[in-house]
């Protein structure tokens, strides 16, 4: 089985190559960029750390050519967006609600023993406005794989097997960050299967899209949502991990009793933090993570796996 | 506390030419010494002053001549991050001439001309304020747009973000004194920046100019129509816009406020949102002096009756105001009276004044709160 890396961000700190190298690869490399958006052709820099054996599946392009050509398809897309963005819409508000009574019962006096239960009952509220959201979720990629099937255009079809063909050369694949919901979408649209056999190494936005879920996070947003937001599923090849990039940067990681909300709202997965220099690997299709890695636990509080 | 320069060079009196210049090149003008502020006039005149309009401080404000020189002086207080703009009026006899200061570079422009600026120690002009390279522009489209309601071609100039996209969809702005906005606020460039960090989402917006604004802008059927009736419904129909409430916000400064918040009134639930920067919600409580003069007297009774009924015509609502305007006082007032019909406010204050720069520099923190931008979507 093969091996999955995630990294922290590498604008600063860039480990990619070295990364890469330690994996052994000596074939072609695939690389995924497409959550640049427009700037996916400004892939010279990563093709360097790659020793110049990137091969660009350049998904955000072959998108803006489905897009083009297939106006059904493209109709289907507006369509889903404009719903996307209103069930988003409904679920900031029912979210932050929800979140904000988490907090109001947490800092109330209770003499008599209701509070915890009251507290986890509002916590119990908020898994309950996510299970709404990932079921409307589905309900619309249902809706639009009946009205618009992918498998029925026949430029995506192309593109998929262009996209399947390069992949197939390719020994390894990187992931890289930028928007997420661009980067997850392309993905899905052409059907992007990682190999079992072939390594992966992702960061950000990258390494979110390869957990099952992917959860929208930054305290410091000036406004908008403040709770951190389910957003879709990803590509569930490292299952039960919520990737946390930047998270120094865009976490109130101070702020254990917000941490610990975050933590026990998403009880069944470990909250990774992915800051500059990280490096956590999972070797030989393993999920669970490794030793070392860093996670914000049910305190709130960050801790190291396998540090008592 | 140090003793301030110009104390110091009062004891060097009397004072030569050459020692003056010295002392105005190397200090500038005005001299800024922690929350003290001294302005510097050179000339032989019989009074200097200067003229701002601060609420709070004396206005005019008479500078003193330093020793027998030509040299004079005034030092005021000014809080941190204070910003005011301000003339300097000379008499020489029965002269009497008014001016920008011509000991201090710094400018801001208006419909009304140019003032000097005085900015205080912790004004820092906003860094999304000036070009960003890195930052992709929009693009200005200028159209006519026939109005019935207004009975001409109404001018406009329509802003499509960088990466306009027909595929996406769009909230919409509208700007009232939208030629000013541009021209004086540099919200053209403010969007671009704005946008490209991420703060605030993409957006189309429209930026009106008045043609006579006194008329059109308090509470004015006909102007309210056009916008509501004609020029949103037109957009609508021609660019990728969403289609609801939330996504149409009306904004405007000063008398563009209160036509904002007219036709707010006039098409309750047409808009989500409203931007009033500086509004001029002059009200009375008794009677109808209110003191602002005949332009303000249709201002005054649709405030007036506005605070009467209060009603949620919007469900969020940006306010801003300058702590040193006259237009402070109703501004703060008004504030609990939209909370109270129902509407989200975020109000916030700056050490300013009713100038353009003011509501330029209040466009960050209205426009992220009113369009949040896509940052949570985006890693690095």
């Amino acid at each position: 089985m093969s091996t999955t890396i995630l990294l922290g961000p590498q604008r600063f700190t860039t480990t990619v190559g070295a990364t890469v190298r330690s994996l052994g690869v000596t074939g072609r490399i695939a690389m995924v960029n497409s959550g640049w958006e427009e700037r996916e052709s400004d892939d010279a820099e990563l093709a360097g750390h790659l020793d110049g054996r990137g091969v660009n599946l350049r998904l955000h392009h072959r998108m803006m050519d489905v897009l083009a050509k297939d106006q059904h398809f493209a109709a289907a897309a507006v369509a889903f967006r404009d719903r996307m963005d209103e069930l988003r819409a409904f679920y900031g508000i029912r979210l932050q609600a929800a979140i904000d009574a988490v907090h109001a019962v947490a800092h109330r006096t209770s003499i008599h023993a209701v509070g915890p239960i009251a507290e986890e009952s509002a916590m119990e509220a908020v898994r309950e406005v996510d299970r709404w959201y990932a079921a409307e979720l589905e309900e619309l990629y249902g809706s639009v794989r009946a009205t618009a099937p992918l498998d029925e255009s026949g430029t995506i079809g192309w593109h998929r097997g262009e996209i399947g063909a390069l992949l197939d050369e390719c020994e390894a694949v990187v992931i890289a960050g930028g928007n997420v919901r661009t980067l997850l979408r392309t993905l899905r649209v052409f059907d992007v299967t990682l190999r079992p056999e072939q390594s992966v190494v992702a960061w950000s936005a990258g390494a979110m899209a390869l957990t099952d879920e992917v959860v929208l996070f930054h305290d410091f947003t000036p406004h908008g949502v403040a709770a951190a937001e389910l957003h879709d599923r990803g590509l569930g090849r490292l299952p039960g991990i919520v990737a946390l990039p930047h998270a120094k940067r865009r976490l109130l990681l101070d702020g254990h009793e917000r941490m610990s909300v975050l933590a026990r709202r998403f009880a069944e997965h470990r909250l990774l933090l992915l800051d500059d220099g990280a490096v956590v690997r999972f070797p030989d299709g393993a999920t669970e993570l490794p030793v070392g890695a860093r996670v914000i636990d049910r305190t709130g509080h960050v801790s190291v796996v396998g540090v008592a | 506390m140090e003793r301030l320069a110009v104390n110091r060079l009062r004891e060097r009196l009397p004072l030569d030419g050459p020692t003056i210049d010295r002392f105005v090149e190397r200090y500038g003008c005005p001299i800024i010494e922690g929350e003290r502020a001294t302005f510097l006039y050179r000339g032989n005149v019989d009074e200097v002053w200067v003229r701002h309009r601060v609420v709070g401080l004396p206005d005019p404000l008479p500078l003193k001549r330093i020793g027998e020189s030509d040299l004079w002086a005034v030092t005021t207080v000014l809080p941190e991050g204070s910003r005011v703009e301000y003339q300097i009026e000379i008499r020489k006899g029965d002269h009497y001439e008014r001016f920008n200061d011509p000991l201090n570079p710094r400018l801001a422009h208006s419909p009304m001309g140019s003032s000097s600026v005085c900015a205080a120690i912790g004004y820092r002009v906003p860094d999304w304020v000036a070009h960003d390279p890195e930052a992709r522009p929009g693009t200005l489209v200028e159209e006519q747009v026939h109005s019935k309601a207004l009975r001409r071609d109404q001018p406009v100039q329509i802003y499509l973000p960088a990466r306009f996209n027909r595929a996406q969809r769009y909230p919409l702005l509208v700007v009232h004194d939208g030629t000013d906005y541009l021209q004086f606020a540099a919200m053209k460039t403010v969007l671009d920046n704005l946008i490209h960090r991420l703060d605030v989402d993409p957006l189309v917006a429209v930026f009106v100019p008045p043609r006579d604004r006194l008329k059109e802008y308090p509470n004015h059927a006909p102007h309210a129509r056009f916008i509501a009736r004609e020029l949103v419904p037109l957009l609508t129909e021609r660019l990728p816009l969403i289609d609801t409430p939330e996504a149409r916000c009306l904004m405007g400064s000063s008398f563009g406020g209160i036509a904002s918040l007219s036709t707010a009134v006039r098409y309750p639930g047409f808009f989500g949102s409203l931007m009033l920067q500086s509004a001029s919600l002059v009200f009375t409580d008794i009677g109808f002096d209110h003191g602002g003069g005949p332009a303000f007297d249709p201002v005054v009774k649709f405030v007036n009756r506005f605070r009467e009924k209060p009603s949620a015509v919007v469900d969020r609502l940006f306010m801003s105001c300058g702590v040193y305007e006259p237009l402070i006082t109703p501004n703060r007032s008004m504030v609990p009276v939209f909370r109270h019909a129902g509407m989200t406010v975020r109000y916030t204050e700056s050490r300013d004044g009713h100038n353009w720069e003011n509501w330029r520099d209040r466009l960050g923190d209205g426009l992220a709160w009113l369009f949040p931008g896509p940052q949570k979507f985006v890693y690095e």
